[in-house]
């Protein structure tokens, strides 16, 4: 069979590295024995099911522990494998944040968060990690440790491997370090949601709120069965999180109520977000210029999804929406049919799908990924024997050629 | 500022090739925009890094996209290494090109296209970064990255240095406001970086690309993100008399929450410069320094951000913290700021201005070391800079044409880089590496990693005939010698 990718679960373990030297010298192993390695963080993710085709794990969690953090500077130096939630913990005490807040668990890792250059609803105001982070290390496929950037919030010398790295999930280098840039708490962080209009009335709703004074750190639209699974009604909704101080917070709210009802939510809302997506789904995002959301919207955002209990959320200025899709059978799976050639552009990536359904959704969802002559460069430039992570960038519909 | 003599790539075209690429390019451009005479060469000899001078073997100055397209296939059928070139306001040697092809780009200026309703625009990569945002201000938009050279310099060497600016403190620097980048590479294939369409997967090669300083291939045209323009700004000038209060200060606003558009910080030699000068903004001139900070967003809440500023201000001992109460006075006050360099240029005929980033809580004992520096040394360093960024502009006044000087000027900045390396900052946050900074490169980054630089360089040019010997040291190039056009044009320098 061509499309067996491997599932973590049933590798043999290559090793679990507690240091950078250590990560390096097994990496060389790999290299000399022409061993595929599937890289792991804090494993809550595996890749969405990416088709990868390893004989073994190299297990990063062990690479942890904050190495710096110095509040005065807003920066942090962290091993690829500390979770999330222990950077959070760490700078809240120091009423500062990280401003990466991708969905899933917050045991997921600094590592993989920066591999696949996940985001959440904070990247509305803070962008995501290529946006946030300074400087980070790697080891190659070829075992030579590399760093890039450094702990300084502004730095151009050189070439830039931060970004290069960031999102390429693993298959440039296995991350070893991490630095990043933090924010200072507000004085006020408050969230609303305030109902959307139908469908219909989406468009100029949308323009209106674009053209609106905020300052939001967060303005996600979120459809009604999403709403519901957040406990915030049954209703579709804009969740907004407004930062700032007591008189700049007022405002938004006053300007946001001009727009429709507005209440009061929780500030756990925004974890719930991050965690609704069940253990069984099938998850894609479609984008386009943010001008074009509401048409995007328009199907998934419609009664007709509540029916497969399809949920839908999509940030306003990024004109991106994400959806989960409960159960791994991908039925009720929206059609993603070629635009007629005349529609605007349309980006579909999918993010997560059983492994066996993914030859078949990705040819569908998934724009080609790193396949074009640049990339299959960089791919050589950096894992010339084609050991880390194989397949997790391919094209998706590449077929069998693509692994070998 | 590394030595005045530093080797660039030592590649220069033989002078048969040289003939073949000037006729090849004349055929492209017509005669009139291909200059081969020193005298009309002399305009391309340097950038706005003083005392070096390199002259091109010929500058090709095409109008059309189409025709600069042709120009890089020509070059690269002539195996010719070159280099681009926008407006020449470069502090770090980038455009300096010895013996080989300078491309010009100042004649592809046009704005392609703007897209109010989604905050975007297409130009072309000449066009001067202030042109964007006077083009665009009608729809309420601008364009963030604001270069204190923004009346000169081109969104293609923005791109190409990730300039910032005094508002990227809160808006970010160049990549964060580029979409995407159609590149010609060296080979004369054309591609597009990045998506402003939607959000693709894949690797973040525009990522690499912004910053990469001339070396991966040209910008054809960029399609950049337009900044909607704030409800109301407020700017402060807050006077010190001692420079560690200031920078102390600068610490305790940040940490406060509060991000403001611009923190600046002038130290009392350039206030007096400014002063004296034609852009006389009415700076304090016995201040030991200044702190100009805008903040800018909602109008709601911004008066108490500004109260608050101002107290942390007084708190770290500001005389005396004015408010500019009218667009006229601030843009006066900014004034001063954006042609500090300007004015203090004209004290003496040199003015070296170098860049470097520390982190915040260390600027205090970076300057105090700065300033020892230049005592023990002789030479008087000045402090212009984005202090809210820790980015740092050390400059000195001087007459290049005395070597005794210059070799003092030269000794006392490579020191303060190392300084700055030290305070675990690095050698540039704005200005590029380009030739100035090259020999810096080594104390920042171990073998691996300048290779693995190298190899990324050589993923967009294999043949490394774009911008030859800049950012990376040679000796870092582990494969350099093997290269195809190193290997053509070897011995053909001497
Ligand atoms: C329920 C759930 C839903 C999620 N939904 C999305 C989503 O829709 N979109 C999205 O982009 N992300 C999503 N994520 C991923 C998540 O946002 C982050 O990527 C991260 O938190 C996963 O952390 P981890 O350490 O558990 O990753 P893992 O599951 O261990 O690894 C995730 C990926 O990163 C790679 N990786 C891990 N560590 C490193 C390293 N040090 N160096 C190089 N590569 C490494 C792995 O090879 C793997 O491909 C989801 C996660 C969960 C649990
Ligand atoms: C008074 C003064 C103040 C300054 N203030 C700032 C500041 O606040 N912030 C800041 O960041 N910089 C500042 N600079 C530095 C300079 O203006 C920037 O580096 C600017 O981005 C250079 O643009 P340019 O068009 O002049 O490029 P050039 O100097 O012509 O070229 C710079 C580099 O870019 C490459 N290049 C140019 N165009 C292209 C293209 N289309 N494609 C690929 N490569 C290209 C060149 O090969 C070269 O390596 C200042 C300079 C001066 C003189």
């Amino acid at each position: 069979m061509t499309t067996a990718a491997t599932a973590p679960e049933t590798l043999p373990l290559f090793g679990a590295p507690r240091d950078e030297p250590e990560t390096a010298a097994l990496v060389r192993e790999a290299a000399s024995r022409g061993t595929r390695l599937r890289l792991v963080g804090g494993g809550t993710w595996a890749g969405g099911g990416r088709p990868v085709r390893a004989d073994a794990t190299l297990r990063l969690s062990a690479l942890h522990g904050i190495v710096d953090y110095v509040p005065g500077d807003l920066t942090l130096t962290a091993r690829a494998g500390t979770p999330l939630s222990e950077i959070a913990r760490v700078t809240a005490a120091e009423r500062q944040l990280l401003a990466l807040d991708p969905f899933g668990d917050a045991a997921g890792t600094i590592g993989a968060t920066v591999a696949t250059a996940s985001v959440g609803p904070l990247a509305h105001a803070f962008g995501g990690p290529r946006d946030n982070v300074l400087g980070l290390a790697f080891v190659t496929g070829t075992g030579d440790v590399v760093r890039a950037g450094g702990r300084v919030v502004k730095n151009v010398a050189g070439f830039d491997l931060v970004r290069l790295l960031t999102g390429a999930w693993g298959t440039l280098g296995a991350l070893t370090e991490v630095s990043v840039r933090l924010r200072a708490l507000p004085e006020v962080d408050a969230t609303v949601a305030v109902a959307l209009p139908s469908v219909r009335e989406l468009d100029a709703w949308l323009a209106r709120l674009r053209a609106a004074s905020l300052a939001a750190w967060a303005l996600e639209l979120v459809n009604a069965p999403l709403a519901t699974q957040l406990d915030a009604g049954d209703r579709a909704l804009l969740l907004a999180r407004l930062a700032g101080n007591a008189s700049a917070v007022d405002a938004q709210r006053a300007t946001l109520a001009t727009l429709g009802d507005l209440r009061e939510l929780p500030p756990d809302v925004w974890a719930r977000l991050r965690g609704c997506e069940p253990a069984d789904a099938i998850v894609a995002r479609i984008s386009a210029r943010p001008s074009r959301l509401a048409a995007l919207c328009a199907e998934l955002f419609a009664p007709a999804a509540r029916a497969f209990g399809l949920m839908a959320h999509a940030s306003v200025t990024r004109g991106v929406v994400r959806f989960v899709l409960p159960g791994a059978d991908g039925f009720g799976m929206p059609r993603a049919s070629a635009p007629a050639t005349d529609a605007p552009p349309v980006r579909r990536v999918l993010e997560r799908a059983p492994a066996a359904l993914w030859p078949m959704l990705a040819a569908d969802w998934s724009a080609p990924r790193a396949t074009d002559a640049l990339s299959r460069r960089v791919r050589a430039a950096f894992d010339p024997h084609g050991l880390l992570n194989p397949g997790a960038m391919d094209a998706p519909d590449a077929g069998p050629a693509a692994s070998s | 500022m590394a030595a005045h003599t530093a080797e660039i790539g030592g590649h220069a075209l033989d002078a048969d090739a040289l003939a073949r690429v000037a006729a090849a390019l004349t055929a492209i451009v017509g005669e009139r925009h291909v200059l081969r005479r020193p005298s009309a060469l002399r305009v391309y000899d340097s950038d706005g890094l003083p005392g070096y001078h390199r002259q091109p073997a010929l500058a090709v100055l095409p109008g059309t996209r189409d025709e600069l397209v042709a120009v890089v296939r020509a070059l690269a059928a002539e195996g010719a290494p070159f280099v681009a070139r926008g407006a020449g306001t470069g502090l770090s040697g980038g455009s300096l090109a010895d013996g080989i092809v300078v491309v010009g780009l100042n004649r592809l200026n046009r704005i392609v296209s703007i897209d109010a309703e989604n905050a975007l625009a297409v130009v072309e990569p000449g066009v001067v970064n202030v042109t964007l945002t006077r083009a665009v201000a009608p729809y309420g938009l601008h364009y963030a990255p604001d270069p204190s050279s923004q009346s000169a310099c081109t969104i293609g060497g923005n791109v190409a240095e990730n300039a910032g600016g005094p508002h990227c403190l809160k808006y970010g620097v160049t990549l964060n406001h580029v979409a995407a980048v159609t590149v010609l590479l060296p080979s004369g294939e054309i591609v597009t970086l990045g998506d402003a369409d939607g959000e693709d997967d894949g690797y973040d090669l525009l990522g690499a690309f912004v910053g990469s300083e001339g070396c991966f291939g040209i910008a054809l045209d960029v399609t950049v993100r337009l900044a909607r323009d704030p409800q109301a700004v407020r700017t402060l000038l807050a006077d010190f008399a001692d420079m560690d209060d200031a920078a102390r200060a600068v610490s305790r606003i940040i940490a406060a929450g509060i991000v403001p558009a611009a923190l600046e910080m002038m130290d009392g030699a350039a206030i007096r410069a400014v002063e004296a000068s034609i852009y006389a903004a009415g700076y304090p001139t016995d201040a030991a320094a200044i702190l100009l900070c805008e903040l800018d967003g909602l109008a709601a809440g911004l008066d108490e951000d500004a109260a608050r500023v101002a107290a942390l201000c007084r708190a770290e001992g500001a005389r005396d913290v004015a408010v500019a109460s009218d667009a006229a006075q601030r843009a006066r006050l900014w004034q001063g700021r954006k042609k500090a360099f300007g004015a203090m240029g004209r004290i003496a005929p040199h003015l070296v201005l170098q860049d470097a980033v520390v982190p915040r809580t260390r600027l205090p004992a970076v300057l105090a070391r700065i300033a020892e520096i230049g005592a023990s040394h002789g030479v008087r360093i000045g402090n212009v800079f984005h202090a809210g960024d820790g980015n740092l502009h050390p400059n000195i006044s001087y007459d290049a044409h005395d070597a005794d000087e210059s070799a003092r000027v030269h000794a006392a900045m490579s020191e303060v880089m190392q300084a700055c390396i030290d305070a675990g900052g690095t050698i540039t946050g704005e200005h590029g590496v380009g030739l100035d900074k090259r020999d810096y490169m080594d104390a920042l980054f171990d073998a691996p990693s300048l290779a693995a630089m190298c190899r990324l360089r050589d993923v967009f040019d294999p043949e490394r005939r774009a911008n030859p010997g800049k950012v990376v040291p040679v000796h870092a190039c582990r494969e350099w010698h093997a290269t195809p056009a190193v290997r053509r044009h070897a011995g053909a320098a001497s």
